[in-house]
């Protein structure tokens, strides 16, 4: 490690050197200078007196449940408008999909144009000439780079979009809406619903969902002489309703009825993703707990690490742990007091598991077996985009064409770098993301919303946060044909 | 706003870079979002259904308050005592600046809490008590080193609770407090840290014969 240069601290931090190996190095040092500084004591002394107890777990309700209802009622218009006015600051949510590109199931268009709203008096152009420092220090990255708020960040929980919620309801009389709040994004910026359903052992079949939801009502009747005993009860486990953190049938719940639960696919619609959201559970205080946008399950079977965050090393630690992790916040305390159903691990879990490891991306006709664009289906500007991919985009590094769009990797992208950290926007503390798994760009069209808090409305917004994060300096060309080449994965 | 003493605010409105957008625009435009009703004291008296009274405070806000107070008072006194101590000149710096920044947060975090009638505590609490005994103790870089350990310690702990009162109170204007000191608090942890590198890395390349020997 080199000398630093002494930090001015009245100049403020903004010309602190960054010193991205210092933690590292002062704990390093540390374990040699402690017991010397007599710091050893200062560090146990300070362990002592313990944040509050309720910053790790929750607490019990305290007032009846009719009246929290009634309070919640009343407070869900608001709640609403707050969220409503996050967005409309942020992003363009208007109607405008790009002409004759509908998502695989061929029923829902997909929408077009960067959506992210400019601060006054840039262009997309001028803040990608700037450097990050003069963009934090200007306040210029646009809001819509930053993290998205829950709907109801307090609170927090699991939150479905009105056609899951309606279709859950026709089909099996389940209820899961809640009294508190709404989903809050418009349904064009949702994947298509009921999304299709490609099997990897079916290739020939194409979308097996025959247009429907996959319920527990009808999974037997539609994948029965399809799937195999141990995938029909893996699926069957999917879409068995199971207690959860909002949806239980104690007093903490926020569905007016004694809820039966959630299942797997009331978020993972037909395997894929209605973007029905979440916080992650991997992070205390409430406070700090950043947004999660469902994601899809198709490809699971090439993917070796799963979670934005909790990096599991297989699909069958994941299954048996979302029961525990998305249905009670990671919090395994309170999740016993509602029901934890707990699948076991060498009879159950890994019938959920193979089920999933046979659900396949939507097909891609333009890609060769290696993932690359077969010259004489594609068009000249989806060419173009795969040179930009591969190029000077530096997509590729990380989405890796071979091995579906994915690096089976983590990386922190910093966009901390460009905003300063701790502001609180609608109740979250917008915080650095830190390291996040690379998902996967096959089938992309159909999973807005993108990022893994569902923070970008369009592909074009990925490609201009790419283009600002990744210092690329693409033109307006090679932004559009980036977006092409993505509609064709 | 805070109230930053007029050094600070100078500083403040030199950097705008530093402070502006975190104060500037308020980040709570309509007051903070809503708690968690289901976390209401049975008894809380209510302006509208679910939404306290002002003034009301909940047991977050009061730990919070208490907490904060105690670790602010802390901040300063410590702080002083660096003035006095410290040999390098980043950790001189990083106690004016932290005498200044918290002595206007503590200012306004006690005018709430007496709004609000909570009673803060006196004086030092035993944790850093203990840690004002050992830094006494300490000279030079020994001392240096110590006090930006502690100072590391203590600001991840203040963002915690500072995050913990954003996502827990219930009362406006600590939640508003709360979110208009994080930034700041965010900002101090960092130029410890890179107090703390400088100090280490400075040992390193050319450490004093004393500590060598230490070694
Ligand atoms: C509230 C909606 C919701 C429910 C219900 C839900 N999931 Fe998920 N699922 C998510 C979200 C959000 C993620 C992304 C998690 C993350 O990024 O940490 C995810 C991720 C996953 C992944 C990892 C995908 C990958 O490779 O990263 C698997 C596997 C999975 N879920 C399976 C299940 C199973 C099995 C169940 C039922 C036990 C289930 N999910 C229930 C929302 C849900
Ligand atoms: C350093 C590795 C890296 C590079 C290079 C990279 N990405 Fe990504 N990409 C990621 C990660 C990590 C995520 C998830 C980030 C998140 O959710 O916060 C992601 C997410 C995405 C998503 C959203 C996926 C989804 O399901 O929501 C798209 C689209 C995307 N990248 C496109 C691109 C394009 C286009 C480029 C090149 C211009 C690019 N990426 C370059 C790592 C990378």
């Amino acid at each position: 490690m080199g000398r630093r240069s002494p930090p001015h601290l009245h100049g403020g931090c903004s010309v602190l050197p960054r010193a991205p190996n210092s933690e590292a190095v002062v704990s390093k040092k540390l374990t040699i200078f402690l017991p010397l500084a007599g710091a050893a004591v200062l560090a146990a002394a300070a362990l002592a007196d313990s944040l509050p107890p309720d910053a790790t777990y929750r607490p019990l309700p305290t007032l009846p449940l009719d009246v929290v209802k009634a309070n919640d009622e009343a407070q869900k218009p608001q709640v609403m408008e707050r969220q409503r006015a996050v967005l409309e600051q942020r992003y363009d949510l208007s109607d405008h999909p790009i002409p004759n590109v509908m998502m695989s199931g061929g029923r829902k268009p997909v929408q077009g144009g960067v959506r992210v709203k400019l601060p006054a008096g840039v262009s997309w152009d001028s803040l990608s000439s700037m450097t990050p420092d003069e963009i934090r220090e200007r306040g210029l990255l646009p809001a819509g780079f930053m993290p998205l708020p829950h709907v109801k960040q307090a609170t927090g929980g699991q939150v479905f979009p009105n056609n899951q919620i309606d279709e859950i309801n026709r089909q099996e009389g389940r209820n899961i809406r809640r009294f508190d709040v709404d989903f809050d994004l418009p349904d064009r910026f949702t994947p298509e619903f009921p999304p299709p359903i490609f099997l990897t052992s079916h290739p020939e079949l194409g979308d097996v969902s025959h247009g429907q939801l996959l319920t527990i009502k009808n999974y037997y009747q539609l994948m029965v002489g399809i799937l195999t005993p141990v995938q029909m009860e893996g699926l069957r486990l999917l879409l068995t309703p199971f207690p959860q953190e909002e949806f239980n049938q104690t007093e903490d719940r926020k569905s007016a009825d004694q809820s039966l639960g959630v299942t797997c696919l009331d978020c993972h619609a037909n395997f894929h993703t209605n973007a029905a959201f979440h916080q992650t559970p991997d992070v205390r205080p409430q406070a700090a707990r950043f947004r999660l946008d469902t994601v899809s399950l198709r490809g699971l079977f090439n993917q070796q690490i799963h979670g934005s965050k909790r990096s599991l090393r297989s699909v069958e630690d994941f299954t048996q742990f979302e029961q525990r992790t998305a249905y009670f916040n990671g919090d395994h305390v309170s999740a016993q007091r509602k029901g934890v159903n707990l699948p076991d691990r060498f009879d159950q879990v890994p019938m959920m598991a193979q089920m999933q490891n046979v659900i396949d991306f939507p097909p891609a006709p333009k890609l060769d077996p290696s993932g690359r664009l077969d010259p004489s289906k594609a068009t000249q500007q989806e060419l173009a985009g795969e040179r930009v991919f591969l190029g000077k985009g530096r997509c590729a590094a990380c989405h890796v064409p071979q091995t579906s769009f994915m690096d089976n990797n983590m990386h922190d992208l910093k966009l901390e770098r460009f905003y300063d950290i701790g502001q609180t926007v609608n109740a979250l503390v917008m915080l650095p993301d830190g390291p996040i798994k690379t998902f996967t760009l096959r089938g992309i069209k159909d999973s807005p919303p993108y990022m893994h808090d569902g923070r970008l409305p369009t592909l074009a917004d990925t490609v201009e946060f790419f283009n600002l994060v990744l210092g690329l300096k693409l033109t307006q060309d090679e932004k559009d044909s980036l977006v092409a080449y993505m509609l064709t994965l | 706003m805070i109230r930053l003493p007029a050094v600070t605010l100078l500083t403040v409105l030199l950097m705008p870079a530093l402070v502006v957008p975190a104060l500037a625009q308020p980040s709570n435009p309509a007051g903070p979002a809503p708690g968690n009703p289901a976390g209401l004291a049975p008894g809380t008296r209510e302006s509208a259904p679910g939404v306290p009274a002002s003034r009301q405070t909940n047991v977050p806000d009061r730990t919070f308050t208490r907490e904060a107070a105690i670790g602010g008072a802390a901040e300063v006194d410590l702080a002083w005592l660096a003035t006095q101590k410290a040999s390098s000149r980043p950790v001189q710096e990083f106690a004016q600046q932290m005498i200044q920044d918290h002595g206007g947060a503590n200012d306004r975090l006690s005018a709430l809490a007496q709004a609000d009638g909570i009673r803060l505590p006196a004086g030092l609490d035993a944790e850093h008590a203990a840690m004002r005994r050992q830094l006494e103790q300490a000279n030079g870089t020994e001392f240096d080193r110590a006090y930006i350990q502690g100072q590391i310690i203590d600001h991840q702990k203040a963002a915690q609770l500072l995050e913990y009162e954003i996502g827990s109170g219930e009362n406006a204007e600590l939640k508003n407090f709360a979110s208009d000191i994080l930034p700041v608090v965010l900002r101090h942890l960092r130029m410890a840290q890179a107090v703390a590198a400088g100090l280490y890395g400075a040992a390193e390349t050319s450490p004093r014969p004393q500590e060598q020997q230490k070694q």
